[in-house]
C-alpha cells in the first residue's frame, strides 16, 4: 500500500525526525568510507583516495540537506522549525510580545463579540427549508415598536386572498403547564401552530409524525403534541416509546404523536418552543383567553416573488381588513396601522428591530479598533525590524532566500496573531455573556426571553479570517522590509546608526494612523456617551431618582374589592411613617412600565372632528399621587380620600387640558366614555409627563381616582430622602405585616425601569466609551514606542548637539516637536473621518446629537494630551544624554 | 575513448535506480556502479542526486531499505525493490518507451 507506506513516512520524518538524521549521517559516512576503499584498492595513496572519494560525494552536509529537501513532509518540517524560531525571538522579547498579543486580543476578541451577536440575531439561518423565502409580517402603530401579531380572522383573509406566498403560517405562543406520566409538573413554552406549519417549513420528524391540517380542523381539533427533540432528550432520553403516550396541558390530555428534528427549536431567535400543539386546540387549552386570539405570521414567498412584490400586495390586503377592523370595532385609530415585511430567514427575534442598528455600528467600531492594534503591533514590528536588520543580513549571507525570510518574519506575524486571537476568544467567551446580559435588562413585556450566544461555524469561519488578515496587514509591512538587500551596510556597522529616514517616515505613518482613528472612535463615543446622558437627564414630568416601586399580588389573599380598598388605605399611614420615606401612592400603571390604556372619550362641550381620534391615555391613582411623583399640580386640586362614595372626579394632564379647552379652565367640566355610564368632574390639571416611553411627544392623559372605584390597582409607589434601597427592607416588613395575606410581586426603583428602556443607547455609550478609551491608549504606547525607539536610535546626535551647546530645553522641546507633528499629521487626517463618521452614526442611531463639533474637539484635545504624556519619558531621557557618553557610544 | 556522461532527464534517475535494483537487493555505491556499468558508462549518478532519489522512491513505497553489511564487512544501507516498485518499473518502461519512439521519430522527421 503505497499510500499506508507514504503516511509512514510523514509520521517517521515528523516524529522521528532525530532517528532518521541518524541513519542518513551513517548511510551517507558508510558510503563515503566505501568510496575510499573502492579508490585504495584501485591503487591510490590513503590519502589521494579519501581526496578524491570527498570530491565524487560533494560534501557530507549538502548530500544531507539535498535528501531532507526530497522528504515527504519537508515543507511542514520548515514551517515548524520557522515556528519554533519564530516563538524563542517572541520569547526573547517578552515585553513586546506581552502588548501586541494583548492589542490584538483585544481587537480580535472585540470583533468576535459582536460579530457572534449580530451573527446570533441577525445571520444564522433557520434549520429549515429555503430559509431564504421567509418573511415575517408586521405592522405598526406609529410611536411603538413593530409587532407580529395579528387577529385569526386578519390571517385567515391574507391566507385566502394572496397571490404571492406558496404558504403563509400562523402560530400563537404559550407558557403551559405540563405534566403526565413520569413527568415533573413543568411551565413548558409552546407554540399552538396550524395545520400547514411544518409541511411548509419544510421539515421531518425525527420520529412518528408532525402536525398536519387534519389535525388543525376548528371546532374538532386532534388532541396531539409533538415535541421538541431536546425536550425528548432532557425528559424522556430519546425513548421512542413516548409515541402514542398521553401527557396533560393545562388539564387537557393530549396524546404525543412525534419529534421534531434535532435542531429546531421553533422560529423565535431568543426563545424555544418545545411543545408543539394544533392550533384549533388554543380554545379547548386557554377557554377563558381573550376574545380575540392572536397568531404571529411567517410567509413563504412563491418562487420568482420579490419582496417588494410581496410587500405591496399584502399592504394593500392589509388595508382592507383594517377598513373592517375599524367598522366593527368602532375605533378609527386602527386605520393608522401600517404594514410591514422583513425577511424571516435568520429567524424571528424581538430583540433585532431595537438592537441591529447600534450592533452594526459597534461593528464598525470594533473594526477601527483592530485597525489601531493592528498598525500598534505593525510599528513595533517595524521598530523591531530595524534591530534585527543585523540578524537577517547575517541569514541572508548565510544563503538563506529573501522569500525564506519574509516566511520567517510572516510566520512571526502569524504567531502573534494566532496567539492573540486565542487570548482574544476567552475575552470574547467572557464578553459575551455580560452583553448578553445587558441586552437582555431591556424592557419588555411579556415572557423573559433567553439568549445565548453559540459559537458556530460562521463566528470561527470569522475569527479565523480576521486573525489571518490581521496577520497580514501588520506583518506585511516589516516582511516586505526583509525583502530588501540590506546585507553589505547592515553587517560592517554591527549595530546602531543604520537608522533610515524611511522607517521613521514609516513609523511615523503608522502612528499618525493610530491617532486618526483613535480620534474617530474617540469621537464617536462621546457622541455617544452625550445621547446617553441626554436621555438620563431627559424631563420626565416627573422626580426618577428615589423612587421606590412596590407592586402586590393580591389574588390569593382572600381580599378584594372594597375590602381590598379599605386594606391598601390602611397601608398607607404605616408605610409613611417608616423612617426616609416621604410620601405614599398607588397607582394602575407606573411611568415607563410599558403598561397602560386608553379609551374613546367625549368631552362636554367639544365637537370632534370626523376621523379624529378620541382615545386618550387613562391611569387610576390614589391621593398624593402627583405629590410622590414629583409632577406639579397646576390648576384645582388633588385627589381626596373624603372622594370615596361622592361623584366621580378626574384629574387631567395640561396637553389634554390644553387640546381640549385651549385657554379656559378645564376645572368643573365633565367627560364621558365609550361604554361607560359613569360622568367624571374634572377637578385638577397636572404638568405632562412621560407614559410609556421616555422618547414619546407628551399623551393627553386623565386621572381616576381609584379609591372611587370598585376595586383598588396594586402598584405602589414611595418617594424616599434616602436611597430606596436603604428602605426597601422596612418597607417589605410593614406590607407583610399590615396585609399579612398579600404576596409581593416585584420591588423595584423607577430609576431602573427608566434605564431599562434606554439598553441600546447604553451599550452602545458603555462599549464605544471602552473601546474608543482602548484605541486612544494603544495609540499612545504607539508613539511612546516609536519616539522611545527613534530617541534610542538618535543618542549620537542627540549627544553632538548637547556638545555643541544644544540646552536640554532645545532637545526636549526637539523630541516633543517630533511627537505633536505626527499627532497633528494624525488628527488631520482623523477630523474629516470623524465627521464622515458622525453622520454614518446619525444614520444608525436615531435622534444622536450631531450638531455639534465639540466631541471632536475634545476628542482632538485628548489626543494632544495622550501623545504629551506618552512623549514625556522619552523627552526626558533625551535631555538627560551625557554627552560624553553618546559620543563614545559608537 | 570513454563517453562524456550525459545530465540525466527528468525521470530517467528513478527508471535506472529501479532497473538496476531488479538484479537483488544493493547499497547506495552498488546501485551507483551499477548503473554506470549498464549504461556503458554514459551516466555517473553523484550521491548528491542518488541520495535524495533513494529516499524519495522509499518514502513513494517503490523500494524499502535495510541495514546489512557490505562486502567488506562494513554496515551499509541496502536497498531492494517492491511490489509497487515492480509495477512502477513497468509504468517507466513504457513512458520511457514512448518517449524514446516520439524522440526518434523527431529526429528523423526532415
Amino acid at each position: 500500500m503505497p499510500l499506508f507506506v507514504k503516511v509512514r513516512s510523514f509520521l517517521r520524518n515528523l516524529f522521528l525526525s532525530r532517528r532518521v538524521e541518524v541513519d542518513l549521517d551513517e548511510e551517507v559516512r558508510s558510503h563515503l568510507e566505501m568510496l575510499i576503499e573502492e579508490n585504495i584498492r584501485a591503487g591510490m595513496s590513503p590519502k589521494e583516495a579519501q581526496r578524491a572519494a570527498r570530491i565524487e560525494l560533494g560534501g557530507i552536509e549538502q548530500v544531507k540537506a539535498q535528501v531532507r529537501e526530497e522528504r515527504i513532509g519537508n515543507w511542514l518540517h520548515s514551517v515548524l522549525s520557522d515556528c519554533r524560531y519564530g516563538v524563542r525571538q517572541l520569547r526573547k522579547n517578552p515585553g513586546f510580545t506581552a502588548v501586541a498579543i494583548l492589542s490584538l486580543a483585544l481587537g480580535i476578541g472585540a470583533n468576535t463579540v459582536i460579530f457572534s451577536l449580530i451573527d446570533t440575531l441577525m445571520l444564522r439561518r433557520l434549520p429549515v427549508r429555503n430559509p431564504g423565502e421567509l418573511v415575517e409580517l408586521l405592522h405598526k402603530y406609529p410611536g411603538e415598536p413593530h409587532s407580529n401579531g395579528f387577529s385569526l380572522q386578519t390571517y385567515q383573509l391574507m391566507r385566502q386572498r394572496n397571490d404571492v406566498f406558496s404558504g403563509l403560517l400562523a402560530a400563537a405562543y404559550q407558557s403551559l403547564h405540563v405534566r403526565g406520566e413520569g413527568l415533573e409538573p413543568q411551565i413548558v413554552n409552546s407554540g399552538l401552530v396550524e395545520g400547514s406549519f411544518f409541511s411548509t417549513l419544510g421539515l421531518n420528524p425525527t420520529i412518528g409524525r408532525l402536525i398536519g391540517p387534519d389535525d388543525d380542523h376548528a371546532g374538532q381539533p386532534s388532541p396531539v403534541a409533538v415535541l421538541s427533540w431536546t425536550f425528548w432528550k432532557g425528559r424522556f432520553n430519546l425513548d421512542p416509546s413516548i409515541l402514542g403516550k398521553e401527557i396533560i396541558v393545562d388539564g387537557v390530555t393530549v396524546t404525543i404523536v412525534g419529534v421534531t428534528p434535532r435542531n429546531f427549536s421553533g422560529l423565535q431567535v431568543e426563545a424555544s418552543q418545545d411543545l408543539w400543539l394544533p392550533l384549533a386546540m388554543e380554545p379547548v387549552i386557554i377557554p377563558s383567553g381573550p376574545g380575540r386570539r392572536w397568531v404571529a405570521l411567517v410567509g413563504r414567498l412563491k418562487p420568482g416573488v420579490s419582496m417588494e412584490q410581496a410587500r405591496a400586495e399584502m399592504a394593500v390586503l392589509y388595508e382592507s381588513t383594517l377598513d373592517e377592523d375599524a367598522r366593527t370595532t368602532g375605533n378609527p385609530y386602527i386605520r393608522k396601522f401600517k404594514f410591514e415585511m422583513e425577511p424571516a430567514g435568520a429567524g424571528l427575534s424581538f430583540l433585532r428591530e431595537d438592537f441591529a442598528k447600534p450592533l452594526l455600528a459597534l461593528m464598525a467600531i470594533v473594526g477601527l479598533l483592530l485597525l489601531i492594534a493592528c498598525a500598534n503591533v505593525a510599528s513595533m514590528l517595524l521598530a523591531r525590524g530595524a534591530a534585527r536588520e543585523h540578524e537577517m543580513a547575517v541569514r541572508a549571507t548565510l544563503g538563506a532566500g529573501r522569500f525564506r525570510l519574509v516566511r520567517q518574519v510572516l510566520t512571526e506575524s502569524l504567531l502573534l496573531s494566532v496567539a492573540g486571537s486565542l487570548l482574544g476568544i476567552v475575552l470574547a467567551y467572557l464578553g459575551s455573556g455580560l452583553l448578553v446580559r445587558i441586552i437582555l435588562a431591556a424592557r419588555r413585556v411579556g415572557p423573559p426571553l433567553e439568549f445565548h450566544v453559540h459559537t458556530d461555524a460562521g463566528v470561527v469561519l470569522f475569527t479565523t479570517a480576521v486573525t489571518l488578515l490581521t496577520a497580514l496587514l501588520f506583518g506585511l509591512l516589516p516582511a516586505l522590509r526583509a525583502l530588501r538587500p540590506v546585507v553589505a551596510p547592515s553587517l560592517r556597522q554591527a549595530s546602531g546608526s543604520s537608522e533610515t529616514g524611511s522607517r521613521r517616515f514609516f513609523g511615523k505613518c503608522l502612528v499618525a494612523a493610530q491617532v486618526a482613528l483613535s480620534l474617530v472612535l474617540l469621537s464617536a463615543a462621546m457622541q455617544f456617551i452625550r445621547h446617553l446622558s441626554n436621555l438620563e437627564d431627559l424631563d420626565l414630568g416627573f422626580q426618577r431618582d428615589q423612587l421606590l416601586l412596590v407592586s402586590l399580588d393580591p389574588q390569593h389573599s382572600g381580599l378584594e374589592g372594597e375590602q381590598l380598598s379599605r386594606a391598601y388605605r390602611e397601608l398607607l399611614a404605616p408605610l409613611e411613617a417608616i423612617p426616609g420615606v416621604r410620601s405614599v401612592s398607588l397607582c394602575g400603571a407606573t411611568p415607563i412600565s410599558g403598561a397602560g390604556a386608553n379609551r374613546a372619550v367625549t368631552v362636554a362641550g367639544y365637537e370632534p372632528k370626523p376621523g379624529e381620534i378620541r382615545n386618550v391615555a387613562e391611569n387610576w391613582v390614589a391621593p398624593k399621587y402627583f405629590e410622590t411623583l414629583g409632577t406639579p399640580l397646576l390648576a384645582g386640586r388633588d385627589f381626596d380620600l373624603r372622594d370615596q362614595g361622592r361623584p366621580r372626579v378626574a384629574i387631567i394632564n395640561q396637553t389634554m387640558a390644553r387640546y381640549y379647552f385651549a385657554d379656559r379652565s378645564p376645572i368643573g367640566r365633565t367627560v364621558s366614555f365609550d361604554g361607560d355610564d359613569q360622568r367624571y368632574e374634572i377637578i385638577g390639571v397636572v404638568g405632562d409627563s412621560k407614559l410609556y416611553d421616555i422618547r414619546e411627544p407628551n399623551h393627553r392623559i386623565i386621572y381616576f381616582n381609584m379609591f372611587q372605584e370598585p376595586s383598588p390597582c396594586s402598584r405602589f409607589v414611595l418617594r424616599t430622602n434616602i436611597g430606596p434601597a436603604t428602605v426597601t427592607p422596612q418597607v417589605l416588613q410593614t406590607v407583610h405585616s399590615v396585609l399579612k395575606t398579600v404576596a409581593v410581586k416585584r420591588v423595584t426603583t423607577m430609576a431602573d425601569q427608566v434605564d431599562e428602556t434606554i439598553v441600546p443607547e447604553r451599550l452602545i455609550a458603555l462599549l464605544s466609551g471602552w473601546f474608543g478609551t482602548l484605541g486612544a491608549v494603544l495609540a499612545a504606547i504607539g508613539l511612546y514606542g516609536l519616539l522611545a525607539y527613534t530617541v534610542a536610535r538618535r543618542i549620537n546626535e542627540i549627544g553632538i548637539r548637547i556638545a555643541l551647546g544644544a540646552t536640554r530645553g532645545n532637545v526636549t522641546r526637539m523630541v516633543l516637536r517630533d511627537a505633536l507633528g505626527t499627532v497633528c499629521a494624525g488628527l488631520a487626517i482623523g477630523v474629516p473621518i470623524a465627521f464622515w463618521g458622525k453622520r454614518f452614526a446619525a444614520s444608525l442611531i436615531a435622534d444622536l446629537p450631531v450638531a455639534s463639533a465639540a466631541p471632536i474637539l475634545f476628542g482632538s484635545v485628548g489626543m494632544i494630551a495622550l501623545a504629551l504624556l506618552a512623549a514625556y519619558v522619552p523627552a526626558r531621557r533625551a535631555a538627560c544624554v551625557d554627552p560624553m557618553v553618546a559620543l563614545r557610544y559608537e | 575513448m570513454k563517453s562524456k556522461p550525459t545530465t540525466l532527464l527528468q525521470g530517467t534517475l528513478d527508471l535506472l535506480i529501479l532497473k538496476s535494483l531488479v538484479a537483488g537487493e544493493m547499497h547506495g555505491l552498488g546501485i551507483s556502479r551499477r548503473i554506470q556499468q549498464i549504461t556503458g558508462g554514459t551516466f555517473v549518478v553523484k550521491p548528491g542526486s542518488l541520495f535524495p532519489a533513494l529516499h524519495r522512491m522509499e518514502e513513494e513505497g517503490w523500494i524499502s531499505s535495510f541495514w546489512g553489511e557490505s562486502e567488506n564487512n562494513r554496515r551499509a544501507k541496502y536497498y531492494r525493490l517492491t511490489k509497487a516498485g515492480r509495477k512502477q518499473l513497468e509504468v517507466e518502461t513504457k513512458r520511457w518507451g514512448r518517449i524514446s519512439w516520439a524522440i526518434a521519430e523527431a529526429l528523423e522527421a526532415s
